[in-house]
């Protein structure tokens, strides 16, 4: 159990730049004007997309078979909105075409 | 929201794994965790201090992989009505999972919030320090092909949002527009960039509309 002095101001520094910025979103309280609301009203949508879609291939050169069964969840998705179902058959169709043999 | 743990655990096992060879100690593997709270810049870290970066590339980094939480306070503040100490305490604990949770479901309190922020702050903490300790005993949670359940899950967070057309044409712009950050700009900042002008493209579209209600219409579904 050791803890070195440089080391506990660099996550410091960490922790003060990740809170900051989270909790400089969270304190702007001023009213904004329409633009900028339907600005927010976009955020989630361009975020979780660009969350979603470079995540999505992965690094084990399984790229095509993720492409595929992530188009598979969306479907799930789309008629049943029910996340640990979505989550279930992408990652389960995932594992059964690794199983079969698979690798693309 | 069970699935989001299955994304969750193995990476903070993973990260620990990491972090322990990079030579930090169990101690501040954990207080890393505790302190910065936020799983890439905490893997990008352990590597930086593994290969001997200077303090202040640590910090900066980190700064650039997580400014896009400003994205989400920003929007978070005006779907949820919080007190001031509210908003610190629910500024602390924020990350990509409980936004997308909260913003998927129609539920909109300070409770709700912070009850999916803190249930991922107990788990990641709790197996980073799993992580720690058991150190290499564990195989790599990544060879499994955990790392998709992560887009797995934002995708069932995301169908749901997408009502009009123009929701569907700044997600495909967003989705191309990050494959081409990601491959020039650091992860977590590349998603910020992304939001920015996937955003802004949003409501220069939108700009005949009448001004958009701060809420969301309600539609609740059963994303918890």
């Amino acid at each position: 159990m050791s803890l070195r002095f440089e080391i506990l101001l660099v996550f410091l520094g960490m922790c003060f730049v990740t809170f900051g910025s989270r909790l400089a979103g969270l304190m702007l309280r001023a009213p904004l004007p329409p633009f900028w609301l339907r600005f927010l009203r976009f955020v989630p949508i361009s975020v979780f997309a660009a969350l979603i879609v470079p995540a999505i291939p992965g690094d084990q050169g399984q790229g095509i078979m993720r492409v595929l069964t992530s188009l598979l969840a969306a479907f799930v998705a789309w008629r049943t909105r029910v996340l640990w179902l979505t989550v279930l058959v992408g990652f389960g169709t995932f594992w059964v075409l690794k199983l079969l043999g698979v690798h693309a | 929201m069970f699935p989001i743990y299955l994304g969750v655990i193995p990476f903070a096992v993973a990260y620990a794994v990491t972090a322990r060879a990079a030579g930090l100690s169990v101690l501040e593997t954990c207080l890393m965790s505790l302190l910065v709270f936020a799983g890439a810049s905490q893997f990008s870290a352990a590597g930086a201090f593994a290969g001997g970066a200077a303090g202040l590339t640590i910090v900066f980094t980190t700064f650039l992989l997580n400014v896009r939480h400003l994205l989400y306070g920003l929007s978070l503040g005006r779907e949820i009505k919080l007190s001031n100490p509210q908003r610190v305490v629910s500024a602390y604990f924020l990350t990509d999972e409980a936004y997308g949770i909260v913003m998927a479901s129609g539920e909109r309190s300070f409770a709700f919030l912070l009850g999916c922020e803190m249930s991922l702050f107990v788990s990641w903490n709790v197996f980073t320090l799993v992580g720690a300790l058991a150190g290499s005993i564990i195989a790599d949670p990544t060879k499994l092909g955990v790392d998709f359940i992560f887009p797995l899950s934002f995708t069932a967070l995301i169908v749901p949002l997408l009502k009009s057309r123009t929701d569907i044409i700044v997600a495909g712009i967003s989705g191309i527009l990050a494959i081409v950050f990601s491959k020039i700009l650091p992860g977590g900042f590349s998603i910020f960039a992304t939001g920015v002008i996937g955003s802004l493209l949003g409501a220069w579209l939108t700009r005949s509309e009448p001004p958009a209600q701060p809420n969301l219409e309600d539609n609740t579904r059963e994303v918890a």
